[in-house]
């Protein structure tokens, strides 16, 4: 036997829990010590089975609390009130005594408490907070039905798994509705509140300039960048074209967006990737190097293949693009060599020895870059994150003396020289490798993937990508051990794969796939013979109706044969609860408890029913009638009673 | 409606004899009446000044029927109650005189008192319902009832009846004593066997006649069927009994139910009908295992209908 009341009581701060626990991060200090006070609180007193807070005393503090919070609401700051406000008459509400009237008011705030988390983020856990809500407010609601009729009332553990059951129904039917709204209804890709008033959003792990140098050592992040759904490509491939630095001026590498027309040649295969980044504040669109096509609207494509966005856009957004990643790219014409070789007035001595050295082996651009490409494997450089090199001769004291660097050094050093020697050059940013997830299909890409690496142009073959970092005598353990899978990123792997679907089928699920959805399902109904639909769903639609029927009758089998039963045992029940006859098991007979409750109700019930159930007959409908309307005149009965 | 005016001229013959001279004497003036819808007998077993005798006379004075009494003794002879054939001198041959047996309500008062002989013929009549004597059949009036009495205290020098002659009884019952204010009231009032006497008929022979059809006509249905059949099934498988009730006493109890039914102004069977009678009809007639003869039979009925739960719906 279980007590519903203990029952209820553990529902309710469950329920609280699941309102709480969702909006507490972004709750300020003040909101959410009050609700940890009031939850605790609660928990004592219920212990204890006293209550001290009678619930006068809580309307009176929250007076005083909303108005408050109404001053300090704005227009700039229209959010935060408002939770503080839900969030602390919850913790009021949990502090008291638990009637059914403030349990029902514990579940609306847990609602609006796990609804208005929503406007801070979009994660597939407010599904799981949801769906726990749902169930047990509507567990708790039938419970609660039972404790306003008897405050100590008792049940067995399977009349208890027959309430669960049914509570559990009632979302278990609500879940096909669910499933036809969600591709129907609009919707929001952002959190509405961020969407307002973006907090300061993610820096990207490249930033618009390359500043090596700045910094003696760098800490990388781990988060994510982005994702890129796409057949496995070779680990080598991986470059992620971000932006691309045009402009030096020895030390640091800029863009300007006025850049010379180019006419490239995508001749080589492409390969199709959808790209889903994680919101920052960057307008440069990732793609697979190098992008031939991207697909999204509102883009400027630059000449040099780089996609930016006409406007910051908040929120999820995905695009797919066409790369070709062979690390080729042939030009139609001739490029603006002095675009791409302009420096800095002045170069350090021993740059300028080395690169007469790098002049003297040859004519052309390949062997020039040849010859730099050797210079840097046989130099015995290292890559490293610390011990960098500082200042304003940073690159020269990477190239001569420490010899030691990350990408940036070995990027624009190389780029410096080459442009020295006379070789056209950018740098171009963006990410590194990834991890692929085979459960989703996609890569993985986290900030600190980011990198930079070169693009030369050879003439005669056009744009050839070099990535100076791989000339790294200890490049080969660099990038191996990024490759090898631990059973923990296995696990973040799965995890985030859960993510990646939410936020593909859910918060990016937008408008235009609705306006999909509907235009297929029109033109595949435009080719349909309407008989012929008929036909083929007519034994479905048989089925349902054969299943619906059977259902029914099992129910009715099961529960109540008939109304006759569905009549007496109201009747038992008021004669049990209001004249005190037990009835239990049809121990008593009917005429017998009509002697005993000495009502005329009663006999004339008993009159009625008897005479049609003991002639072996059904009830007419008038006779139901009749007994329905005995039925309420006893309830009357009860009230006046009560 | 035309129910109801036959069952009220019944109902009025109860309240009168129960009000005005039968105080506290309901229930078996009832089954009394039962037995006499249905054609069964009634025992009545409890002590002597009671009113067991009173209670015979004034349903024979109420319903105006013929009222013959034997009081059994240990030397009565089966002719003293049937009759017989004495020799008529003046017109040359025999003829029969018939003896208290030929009336419609026959008290047997302490019939326990009488020889085995004796007892099985009244019982075979009962049973029959007809008298042969030196070859000639004689049937006995109709309605016929044998209201029969017996002392369970004094058992010096009696005959118990025998469970199979017992079965023939419809009912058995006891009286019981009064409350104890009614009871005063008798005291102070003194004895009523004068006024009972006096009693006028209320109802008619031929009204009783056809309240007999009326009962056999009251609507039995399955749900009380089943329910009746439940408790005798029950009384063969429990364990104190040694043999449980046999079909008559099966068919005795539905009949005796209809009488209650129609007593109750219904023309069905409730089960409730079937429950309050069913200790009065079925009691004596369980035979007891051989060390549990001292239970009561009453109580031993009572757990099982207990245990039966009444078709409801």
């Amino acid at each position: 036997m279980v007590a519903i009341r203990s029952l209820t009581a553990i529902l309710t701060y469950v329920i609280g829990l699941c309102g709480m626990i969702p909006l507490f991060p972004w709750l300020t200090t003040f909101p959410r010590v009050i609700l940890l006070v009031g939850l605790l609180s609660g928990l004592w007193q219920d212990r204890k089975g006293s209550w001290q807070l009678k619930p006068w005393m809580q309307n009176v503090v929250i007076v005083p609390v909303f108005f408050f919070y109404a001053l300090q609401f704005s227009h700039a700051n229209p959010a935060q009130p408002v939770i503080s406000v839900l969030a602390i008459m919850l913790a009021v509400r949990l502090s008291g005594e638990k009637s059914v009237r403030h349990s029902l008011q514990i579940y609306t705030l847990s609602m609006f408490c796990l609804a208005s988390s929503s406007l801070f983020d979009l994660s597939p856990v407010f599904l799981i907070y949801l769906g726990l809500l749902l169930f047990m407010v509507a567990f708790a609601l039938v419970l609660l039905t039972f404790q306003n009729q008897d405050h100590a009332m008792m049940v067995s553990t399977s009349d208890l798994k027959k309430i669960l059951l049914s509570a559990l129904l009632m979302p278990v039917f609500a879940v096909p509705l669910i499933l036809f709204f969600f591709p129907i209804m609009p919707r929001t890709q952002l959190p509405l509140w961020y969407f307002l008033s973006p907090p300061s959003l993610r820096t990207t792990g490249y930033s618009d300039t390359v500043e090596p140098g700045s910094q003696s050592s760098i800490t990388e992040t781990r988060s994510l960048a982005f994702r890129a759904e796409m057949p496995r490509q070779a680990q080598k491939q991986l470059y992620w074209r971000g932006t691309v630095f045009n402009r030096t001026d020895g030390n640091k590498w800029t863009r300007i967006s006025q850049i010379p027309t180019e006419q490239p040649e995508f001749t080589g295969q492409t390969v199709r990737q959808v790209i889903y980044p994680e919101p920052s504040a960057g307008r440069t669109l990732i793609a697979l190097d190098r992008p031939a096509a991207l697909v999204m609207q509102r883009v400027i494509r630059s000449p040099d293949g780089v996609f930016e966005l006409s406007r910051l856009l908040g929120g999820r957004l995905s695009y797919s693009a066409d790369s070709q990643s062979n690390g080729l790219i042939a030009q139609r014409n001739a490029i603006n060599r002095r675009f791409y070789t302009q420096l800095p007035d002045l170069l350090p001595a021993r740059i300028k020895a080395l690169v007469l050295e790098i002049a003297r082996a040859g004519r052309d651009d390949s062997a020039r870059v040849e010859f730099l490409e050797n210079y840097f494997r046989n130099g015995g450089y290292r890559y490293s994150t610390v011990d960098l090199a500082t200042g304003d001769r940073a690159l020269e004291q990477f190239l001569f003396e420490k010899k030691q660097g990350h990408c940036e050094f070995f990027a624009s050093s190389f780029a410096l020289l080459l442009r020295a020697a006379d070789v056209p050059c950018r740098l171009v940013g963006g990410y590194l490798g990834g991890e692929y997830n085979d459960l989703g299909g996609y890569y993985l890409i986290t900030d600190a993937k980011a990198h930079v690496w070169v693009e030369a142009y050879i003439d005669g073959s056009g744009w050839v990508r070099i990535d100076p970092s791989s000339f790294a005598a200890n490049a080969g353990e660099v990038w191996a051990a990024s490759s090898s899978q631990n059973l923990l990123l296995r696990i973040s792997l799965v995890l985030d794969s859960i993510n990646y679907v939410w936020n593909r089928s859910v918060i990016s699920y937008d408008f235009e796939q609705q306006v999909n959805i509907v235009r297929h399902v029109g033109s595949r109904l435009q080719g349909i013979n309407p008989s012929k639909i008929l036909r083929a769903s007519l034994p479905y639609f048989a089925g349902i109706v054969l299943l619906a029927l059977l259902l029914f009758a099992i129910r009715r089998a099961s529960y109540f044969h008939n109304r006759e039963q569905r009549v007496l045992s109201r009747f038992l029940r008021i004669i049990e609860r209001e004249f005190s006859i037990s009835t239990g098991d049809g121990g008593v007979g009917l005429f017998e408890i009509a002697l005993l409750a000495d009502n005329i109700h009663v006999s004339n019930f008993v009159k009625i029913y008897a005479g049609a159930v003991y002639h072996d007959r059904g009830l007419t409908d008038d006779e139901y009638l009749r007994l329905k309307q005995i039925l309420r005149s006893l309830k009357g009965v009860e009230s006046k009673i009560s | 409606m035309k129910l109801f005016l036959k069952t009220h001229a019944f109902t009025n013959v109860f309240d009168v004899l129960s009000r005005d001279y039968l105080q506290g004497k309901e229930e078996v003036l009832r089954l009394s009446v039962i037995a006499l819808l249905v054609g069964g007998h009634i025992l009545v077993e409890d002590l002597p000044g009671l009113g067991k005798t009173t209670v015979a006379l004034a349903l024979a004075g109420v319903t105006g029927l013929s009222f013959g009494r034997v009081q059994c003794t240990s030397d009565l002879l089966p002719s003293d109650i049937t009759g017989l054939s004495i020799f008529n001198r003046e017109e040359g041959h025999f003829s029969f005189q018939p003896g208290p047996i030929f009336n419609n309500i026959v008290l047997l008062d302490e019939i326990n008192r009488s020889m085995p002989r004796t007892q099985s013929a009244m019982l075979e009549a009962m049973e029959e319902r007809r008298v042969t004597i030196e070859g000639v059949t004689y049937p006995l009036p109709d309605p016929f009832m044998v209201f029969a009495t017996q002392n369970p205290s004094d058992q010096s020098g009696t005959f118990l009846l025998p469970e199979s002659q017992l079965d023939r009884f419809l009912i058995c019952t006891g009286i019981g004593y009064p409350e104890e204010q009614l009871e005063r009231q008798i005291i102070a009032g003194g004895g009523i066997r004068e006024l009972v006497s006096n009693l006028m008929p209320l109802v008619t022979s031929s009204e009783i006649m056809a309240a007999k059809n009326d009962v056999q006509a009251v609507y039995l249905s399955d749900k009380v069927l089943s329910y009746i059949h439940n408790i005798v099934l029950s009384t063969r498988r429990h364990d104190l009994i040694l043999t449980g009730l046999s079909t008559r006493a099966a068919i005795n109890l539905a009949q005796a139910s209809k009488a209650a039914a129609f007593l109750a102004g219904r023309d069905y069977v409730a089960p409730d009908d079937v429950k309050n009678i069913a200790v009065a009809v079925c009691a004596h007639r369980l035979t007891m295992r051989s060390d549990m003869n001292t239970t009561d039979r009453g109580g031993v009925i009572r757990t099982i209908i207990a245990s039966i739960a009444l078709p409801l719906a």
